[in-house]
């Protein structure tokens, strides 16, 4: 346990020094402060009133409405943008990792290299997490003392956020722990949070294509490749108080970011530094 | 409970080319044991496989053949790392972190509670002087030789009863070695098995009771220092030597050397040295010094790996 915390309490002190941390930190204060004093909504009796950005009045709309519209607003960016700077920041934590001369002095200690690997991986999941809850709960809490509405299904989608980040993350573990390069994790990572939209139109996509081995190879990167766009839809619904059609695409990307992150635990353990 | 510190058998590591199949033999079927509580010296020529050896008894590189054991326990479970403390030669700690920090994370990974940590790294920090307002100091703005003293309190922040050393005076000033050395002295006579790898010969020479070198993967030589460097000869230095007795003496000699009116002989033997101090007694030869001399730790060395070579 003491090698846990110190190698999460380790993975905070990078962060920190790297800047990462407190660059996440300014950017979910500066949206909270937009939402505090930008944002202005004047309810009355549980209807909505008014509402202004910058002092000009919108159109009305239900008070429920506009506060899980705009929660998915947020939390759209937070799932794409977000994590595209999640996924940027923590390839360089990973591959730090394993750089000569740091590395041997971690493995020299009683530790298994698979704690060592999952101890860095916990760590860069707190920070990420961190933030995403710092702003969720902010922006719940701003909007639930302005509008009244403290509907679950906001912050239940920061869960949904912070899992995808974890399957994420585990790509750029097993991409550093095979290249020791952030950059190359990076791609990959990329390559995947861009592919996996245009998989998810499989449909459109198989009724273009003419040959049935085409047709096959995108049926195979849809079902094996994180479903990130299908779990976008997910959190969408959840904020909208929608019913979720199908978890599938949850615990099948659950199981990919699990073999994932196997397969990097394995090799770092068969790996000579 | 075993006898040896490190015993290796067969150990062996062939690095293979990912892509092509190209394979380089860097550890050669090297058996060695370190007695328990002794003082023992690495050696060998660049590229010879002594930090390759090192890296395969902390399980940082896993042996290609053969096996290693530190007190009787595979290197490959983690708990046979626990009596180990380690310093590399190229380290590279993390910058962002202060000497103290860096002491108290690498304490929590060998498995000390806080308590204990806190107590034990000011005493460290102490011991390989390190001044007090360097303790929270971030390492980024550190010295090489500060490094190379942290470095060290970080080896040996669990008390461990095995320290492997890679260049442990690497970028150390001469005050800052002798420093090291005495420290390293403290932990030998409280029974600390120190295994030192070094490219400074003379500073092995000083400090351990026992050396391997190594080369091309294989061991070369081992035994103590004082069988490796012993009889070596006898050196004889007289001064007025007239020509002709000045050149019977250096036909018999070893090696002879005229210096600012003296003659410098070494002879193999203690009766050759006799003689020639007879002989210059009887020409009325005044002898300035006579003295056993020892080779070198280097010379034993370069013999070593020019025969090996």
């Amino acid at each position: 346990m003491n090698a846990t915390l110190a190698l999460i309490q380790d993975t905070f002190r990078e962060a920190f020094a790297r800047r990462i941390f407190w660059g996440f930190f300014g950017c979910c204060t500066a949206l909270l402060l937009f939402l505090i004093f930008i944002l202005r909504v004047d309810v009355v009796q549980g209807a909505l009133a008014t509402i202004s950005i910058f002092g000009r009045s919108l159109p009305s709309v239900g008070v429920t409405n506009l506060v899980e519209q705009t929660q998915s607003v947020i939390a759209m960016v937070l799932y794409f943008a977000g994590m595209a700077l999640a996924v940027f920041a923590s390839a360089g934590l990973v591959s730090a990792m394993f750089e000569p001369g740091r590395i041997e002095l971690l493995l020299s200690k009683p530790v298994s290299r698979v704690h060592l690997l999952l101890g860095r991986y916990a760590g860069n999941v707190l920070v990420v997490s961190a933030n995403i809850l710092y702003l969720v709960v902010g922006c719940w809490v701003i909007f639930g003392i302005k509008t009244g509405v403290w509907g679950a299904g906001f912050l239940l989608s920061s869960l949904c956020t912070i899992f995808v980040f974890c399957v994420l993350l585990a790509v750029i573990v097993l991409v550093g722990v095979l290249w020791d390069s952030g950059a190359v994790a990076i791609m990959v990572t990329f390559a995947i949070m861009i592919l996996t939209p245009i998989l998810a139109q499989r449909f459109t996509i198989e009724r273009l294509l003419s040959s049935e081995w085409s047709r096959q190879l995108v049926r195979i990167l849809y079902y094996v490749l994180p479903k990130t766009s299908d779990i976008a839809v997910i959190v969408r619904r959840m904020i909208l108080n929608q019913p979720i059609e199908s978890w599938t695409p949850v615990w099948s990307t659950a199981v990919f970011g699990a073999v994932v992150l196997a397969i990097g635990a394995w090799r770092f353990q068969k790996r000579s530094f | 409970m075993s006898d040896y510190a490190i015993e290796t058998e067969g150990l062996t590591k062939v690095f293979r080319s990912r892509w092509s199949k190209r394979e380089l033999l860097a550890v050669d079927h090297l058996s060695l044991r370190v007695p328990r509580g002794s003082t023992y010296g690495l050696l060998g020529a660049n590229g010879a496989g002594k930090t390759t050896f090192v890296k395969m008894l902390l399980s940082c590189t896993h042996p290609t053949a053969g096996r290693a054991k530190v007190f009787g326990r595979d290197t490959q479970e983690a708990e046979a790392r626990r009596p180990i403390g380690y310093l590399p030669e190229n380290h590279r700690f993390p910058t962002y972190m202060t000497g103290w920090g860096m002491l108290d994370f690498y304490g929590a990974l060998s498995g000390m509670g806080t308590a204990d940590r806190r107590k034990r790294i000011g005493e460290l920090l102490d011991l390989v002087g390190l001044e007090t307002r360097a303790h929270h100091l971030r390492l980024g703005k550190y010295s090489k030789g500060m490094l190379q003293r942290v470095g060290l309190a970080q080896a040996l922040i669990h008390s461990p009863q095995l320290l492997v050393l890679d260049e442990p005076s690497d970028g150390v000033d001469p005050v800052g070695r002798k420093h090291i050395r005495d420290v390293l002295q403290a932990l030998e006579q409280k029974g600390v098995t120190v295994f030192l790898n070094s490219h400074l010969l003379a500073e092995v020479e000083l400090f351990c009771r026992e050396v391997a070198i190594i080369q091309r993967g294989k061991l070369a030589l081992t035994g103590t220092v004082e069988e490796l460097t012993s009889g070596s000869g006898y050196r004889v230095e007289g001064l007025n030597v007239p020509e002709r007795l000045a050149a019977e003496l250096s036909a018999r000699a070893r090696t002879a050397a005229a210096v600012n009116g003296s003659l410098n002989l070494l002879f193999a033997t203690r009766e050759e040295a006799n003689q020639a101090v007879d002989l210059l007694r009887a020409n009325q030869c005044e002898i300035e010094s006579l003295a056993r001399t020892r080779s070198t730790l280097e010379d034993v060395f370069i013999k070593t790996v020019e025969a090996a070579a």
